[in-house]
């Protein structure tokens, strides 16, 4: 009897299961063979009522129909799943994506932050101090005689007679010097103001780093050596230099430093003002006067320090023409960086 | 400063040695060559032509047809002058000629339907001077076709040199040329003087008193009579044009020409208008009214350092002559003044004035005290040659008490440690003689040297040093391919502000870059504001209090640009007078501290095609705040306080976080009336943190916790509350009354309703409870879950909704 009905159950799923055609006829099949009160649960009920010497044959028929069914059940599932998704689910792959705002640090920030990695990789420490500064810090410090027109270089907002918007990042260096015992290296970056007209060259606040070295045999020609290694990192290994004689009354000798024009690779234009030269930086070994100031012995160390501009050095590397942009905010040019 | 090469060599031979080099070498050693005109290379295409025919041109009035003989050819010439006539020599620019005024090249051309090939030029094109009344007509001697470079000895270089302030020395034709002495190791020939003196004796002509010596440590005067004023010759207006000085005449010429040759400057008075022929230098002790020879009334302040004669001033000392004693065309007799003025008096004057001349800016960088008399004689033995008069003989020369040359000590091997190489001893010592320095002690270590009083800059060894490395050229020190690095404590004093910086990006913010200088009335909006002694302008008088102000101005800015949905994010210092103080006299008397400000506007997100647009709100703000302070693992260390209202505020209504008391941020809306200020007409959003006072607090330090192994129990659940309470109280009294199994309760659901009932309105939250050690019991959570339901129904009298 259930024999014979396992042999009825099989040929019935058999040819059902080939009329098959979307996923509701298929659900019907399964309540009808495989649920909980389907067909196939129904033989196993009834193989408790079977003699005990049929009951081990017909279980394993049963079983054999139960996978047989199960994974003939579950081929064509898969094959109606993956044909339906091709028809009703296949989205428009070519519909923009939704994306997400990503800011961005202003172009003067990433041009402070590579010339900092650079410094870093080369030992130097990060420091930072005030705007608002002493005139002593800012000036008599650094050696700028009271009543000289060296100050004349720096034109200067003042708060009082004693106090004023730095001109430079310089004060730093001897509020390090006064903080920290030789040795130091250093750079400090920070925001300087200046009384100057504003124009496309020139804004009255603009943006330093500042770098110290103070130790028992430090050199000019370390300083070269750092500081060209500085430009050969940021600005592009095949770069030319030359170290200038200069003028700051906080080192000495004082050089400046240029870097062949990135725009006529030295043959002179207007950016260069025809010279094929452009000045980087301002650096020396530092005056023993700054020493003396400081309570480091001039005898026993000696130093350099070095200074560079933010604004002019991304002027140089992104090719701006105009210094006012950066103090804009215009949201145009903050999304472009 | 205009230097004239061909002057330079007058006084140095540098045959064979090209412009170029010598340009080069100038800017090499510290005397920046900023602007170079080689007159060979600027002139080589200009030849001397002559008119042989003028005729009018057909189609307008004001042009000439004229035709040019070159010497090989005649070319038919459109002129526009005025004064072209027939039979000049003129400077001709054939067809290629780069004009030097406007730097345009000569073309064939067709004027007014008329062919030109070439131009006849003015001596403005040309750039000889800016006479641009009418063409150059040329000297019968010249001759037609040959270069205007033999014909007019036009084979000079003009170099603008920046001088340093530390090198006044460099002021002068002789201070240059000494440099390149010592660049080329080649002799300087200085100017010998033979004065030819009448038996007249000069104190019976005039006399000096000096009664601020201080300021006046030297007074030199000489005496020349019976003078012819006229026109200078045409070699000495030659030489003052080219380095773009006027000439006037043949006595203002010489003391001009003396000022550019040795640095001193000079100054000539009308002796028969100084009253009692007198001269006395005296500071004056009132305030005084006194008109320069540019006929300006200036106010002088008491202590002015003046030059007068026994009853009047006559001249700014330093500065600017008067008008009542300048020298005239009728001017019969005169005294040049040499005199040497303290620096920083004339430096101070000058300054005040507003007034800086050739003369002060010498001054007040330090003339040669013991060159006076050099420069004196020298401008005697010129005037007297240009207008026949008579030098009286002697000199009045006070100067009490002689500047001594200074001593200064070189140790050799100082050099090395400073420079990082090897220059050999002779090499030292013969670059320092070039410059004019002395050998007075010699030892196998140490020299001693006595330097020029022209040097003021060289006081030290150090100042030594740095004149060997320039002369013997930077580029010789060599630049070293290794260094070491010290392994002690590295610090970033920056880390943490990047950190914010980079944070405040990931949350989709753009940096703002505002300026700290403020108008008055955006800088009072906020805090205690600090005034700018001198600012440039009105808008910029004052330091800001607040980032807020700046940061409105540009969201304004970006708004009317059509910039409308913004995010942006400033670090930047804000300066505060300290409460109680109205004056900086220290660094305790205001705070300057370093914050960050976030602004939202507009869409936070623009509507798409998959999703909704969502306008910046306050509490987006809170949110993007709070994931800030998180990554930067201060979560949960702030407490919140809040404000409506506030008439002071800027904000509507605000959040502050709160750390030991202190207010460490501040955000929220700001009020409509403050936006219309700015001209903004939609909502603003804001916070403000005080990142220096955030770095003084212990940020949480970051531990490693090991993910919960244990399945985690949610249970959501919703009350239905009176309006009055807040979600904060709801908060707090959850956690106090659940057990440590409750790990996190969030809000995911409010609404208000009238089905809800008068004045009530649901929250719905979301409970997690786990435990790190086990699995929890279903029972155990029930048991949680429900005695959360019966405590917030009753402490609030909230009821349980039905999910």
């Amino acid at each position: 009897m259930l024999d014979k009905k396992i042999s009825e159950a099989n040929s019935g799923f058999n040819s059902e299961i080939l009329k098959v055609n979307d996923l509701k006829q298929l659900e019907d099949i399964r309540v009808k063979y495989l649920s909980r009160n389907g067909l196939i649960s129904k033989l196993f009920d009834e193989l408790k009522d079977v003699s005990k010497e049929e009951k081990p044959l017909l279980g394993k028929s049963l079983n054999i129909l139960r996978n047989d069914v199960t994974e003939k059940f579950n081929s064509i599932k898969a094959k109606l799943e993956n044909s339906a998704g091709e028809s009703e689910k296949k989205p428009d792959l070519s519909l923009p994506g939704i994306t997400k705002v990503i800011g961005s640090k202003h172009l003067l920030t990433q041009t402070l932050d590579e010339v900092k990695s650079i410094f870093k990789g080369l030992g130097f420490s990060i420091m930072e101090g005030p705007e608002l500064e002493s005139d002593y810090n800012n000036f008599g410090a650094l050696n700028f005689p009271a009543d000289h027109p060296a100050r004349d270089m720096q034109d200067t907002f003042f708060i009082t007679k004693d106090f004023l918007l730095r001109t430079h990042t310089s004060p730093v260096q001897i509020r390090l010097m006064n903080k920290y015992k030789p040795p130091v290296r250093a750079i400090m970056p920070g925001r300087v103001y200046r009384n100057e007209a504003i124009s496309a060259r020139s804004y009255c606040v603009f943006h330093q780093v500042e770098g110290l070295y103070v130790d028992r045999d430090v050199t000019f020609a370390e300083l070269k050596g750092t500081l060209v290694s500085f430009a050969r990192q940021f600005y592009g290994n095949d770069l030319k230099y030359r170290f200038r004689p200069s003028f700051f009354p906080f080192t000495e000798p004082s050089a400046e430093m240029d870097i062949t024009c990135y725009l006529c690779h030295g043959k002179g234009c207007r950016i260069c003002k025809h010279t094929g030269w452009l000045e980087i930086l301002g650096c020396g070994t530092v005056d023993p006067n700054v020493f003396d100031n400081v309570d480091y012995n001039h005898e026993e160390f000696t130093g350099y320090a070095f200074g560079m501009g933010i604004e002019r050095t991304a002027l140089l590397k992104y090719g701006i023409d105009d210094i006012r942009v950066f103090f804009e905010n215009d949201f145009r040019f903050l999304k472009q960086f | 400063m205009k230097v004239s090469l061909n002057w330079i060599k007058d006084y140095i031979d540098l045959k064979g040695i090209a412009s170029k080099d010598i340009i080069d070498k100038l800017t090499m050693s510290g005397l920046e060559v900023e602007d170079a005109v080689d007159e060979l290379e600027r002139y080589k295409d200009f030849i001397v032509g002559y008119v042989k025919e003028k005729k009018k041109h057909s189609n307008a009035d004001k042009l000439s047809l004229c035709t040019v003989n070159t010497g090989t050819e005649d070319l038919q010439v459109v002129c526009g002058a005025p004064n072209v006539e027939a039979g000049q020599k003129i400077v001709f620019a054939p067809i290629g000629t780069v004009i030097p005024n406007g730097g345009f090249k000569i073309t064939k051309a067709k004027i007014r339907g008329v062919e030109s090939f070439g131009m006849i030029c003015s001596e403005s094109e040309l750039g000889l001077s800016d006479d641009h009344s009418g063409i150059m007509v040329l000297d019968e001697k010249c001759r037609v076709g040959k270069s205007i470079v033999t014909e007019l000895g036009l084979d000079d270089a003009i170099l603008e040199i920046a001088i340093t302030p530390n090198r006044s020395d460099a002021l002068s034709h002789i201070g240059v040329a000494r440099d390149i002495a010592a660049l080329y190791e080649k002799e300087l020939l200085l100017p010998q003087i033979s004065l030819k003196e009448s038996s007249h004796k000069i104190k019976d002509f005039a006399s000096i008193e000096v009664k601020d010596k201080l300021n006046c440590p030297r007074y030199t005067a000489k005496v020349v009579r019976n003078i012819t004023i006229k026109e200078s010759p045409e070699w000495l207006r030659k030489k003052l044009k080219k380095i773009g000085l006027r000439p006037i005449n043949n006595v203002v010429d010489v003391t001009n020409l003396i000022m550019y040759e040795v640095g001193q400057p000079l100054h000539a008075f009308d002796l028969d208008r100084l009253s009692g022929n007198k001269i006395v230098v005296q500071s004056t002790d009132i305030q005084t009214k006194f008109t320069t020879l540019d006929s300006k009334e200036r106010t002088l302040p008491e202590g002015t350092l003046m030059i007068c004669d026994a009853g009047k001033p006559v001249a700014i000392a330093g500065v600017m002559g008067g008008e009542n004693s300048e020298i005239s065309n009728y001017t019969k007799n005169i005294l040049i003044e040499s005199a040497h003025f303290n620096p920083s008096s004339i430096r101070k004057i000058s300054k005040l004035l507003g007034l800086s001349t050739e003369a002060s800016f010498r001054f007040e960088r330090t003339v040669d005290p013991n060159g006076t008399l050099y420069a004196a004689e020298r401008a005697v033995q010129l005037i007297a040659e240009l207008t026949g008069g008579e030098i009286v003989s002697g000199v009045l020369d006070v100067y009490p008490e002689k500047i001594k040359e200074k001593e200064v000590p070189l140790r050799f091997n100082r050099v090395k440690r400073v420079l990082g190489y090897t220059i050999t001893n002779g090499k030292i010592i013969s670059i320092l003689k070039y410059l004019g320095l002395k050998v007075i002690f010699e030892s196998e270590k140490e020299y001693r040297f006595s330097v020029p009083t022209y040097r003021p800059d060289l006081e030290r060894e150090i100042d030594l040093i740095e004149e060997i490395a320039r002369i013997n050229g930077y580029d010789n020190i060599p630049t070293i391919s290794k260094i070491s690095i010290s392994l002690g404590e590295k610090i970033d004093e920056s880390y943490f502000t990047d950190q914010i910086r980079q944070y405040s990006c990931a949350l989709g913010f753009f940096e703002m870059i505002n300026n700290p200088m403020q108008g008055e009335k955006i800088a009072s909006l906020t805090g205690n504001k600090i005034p700018i002694l001198n600012p440039q302008s009105l808008d910029m008088a004052f330091l800001r209090t607040s980032l807020i102000p700046g940061a409105l101005i540009t969201v304004a800015k970006n708004i009317n640009a059509g910039g409308k949905d913004l995010s942006l994010f400033e670090i930047g210092d804000i300066f505060n007078m300290n409460p109680g103080k109205n004056e900086i006299r220290s660094f305790e008397d205001f705070t300057e501290s370093q914050n960050l400000l976030l602004v939202s506007t507009g869409k936070e997100n623009q509507k798409t095609w998959y999703s909704e647009e969502k306008r910046a709100d306050l509490f987006s703000l809170k949110g993007i705040v709070n994931s800030l302070l998180e990554k930067l693992s201060f979560n949960n260390v702030f407490s919140e306080s809040y404000e409506f209202d506030n008439p002071e505020s800027l904000f509507e209504f605000s959040f502050f976080k709160n750390y030991d008391g202190k207010t460490i941020g501040t955000g929220g809306k700001i009020k409509k009336e403050i936006i219309k200020q700015f001209d903004v007409q939609q909502d603003v959003f804001c916070f403000e943190l005080n990142i220096s006072l955030l770095k003084q607090i212990q940020a949480k330090s970051k531990k490693y916790l090991e993910p919960v192994k244990y399945p985690k129990s949610i249970r959501d659940l919703a009350f239905i509350f009176d309006k009055s309470v807040t979600y904060e109280q709801v908060i707090k009294f959850i956690r106090k009354s659940a057990s440590i199994l409750l790990k996190s309760i969030e809000l995911f659901d409010l609404f208000e309703d009238e089905s809800l009932g008068n004045e009530k309105k649901s929250m719905a939250f979301s409970l997690e409870f786990y435990s790190g050690e086990r699995t929890l019991k279903e029972e155990e959570v029930e048991k949680e879950f429900n005695h959360i339901i019966t405590s917030v129904t009753k402490n609030f009298n909230a009821a349980l909704r039905g999910m």
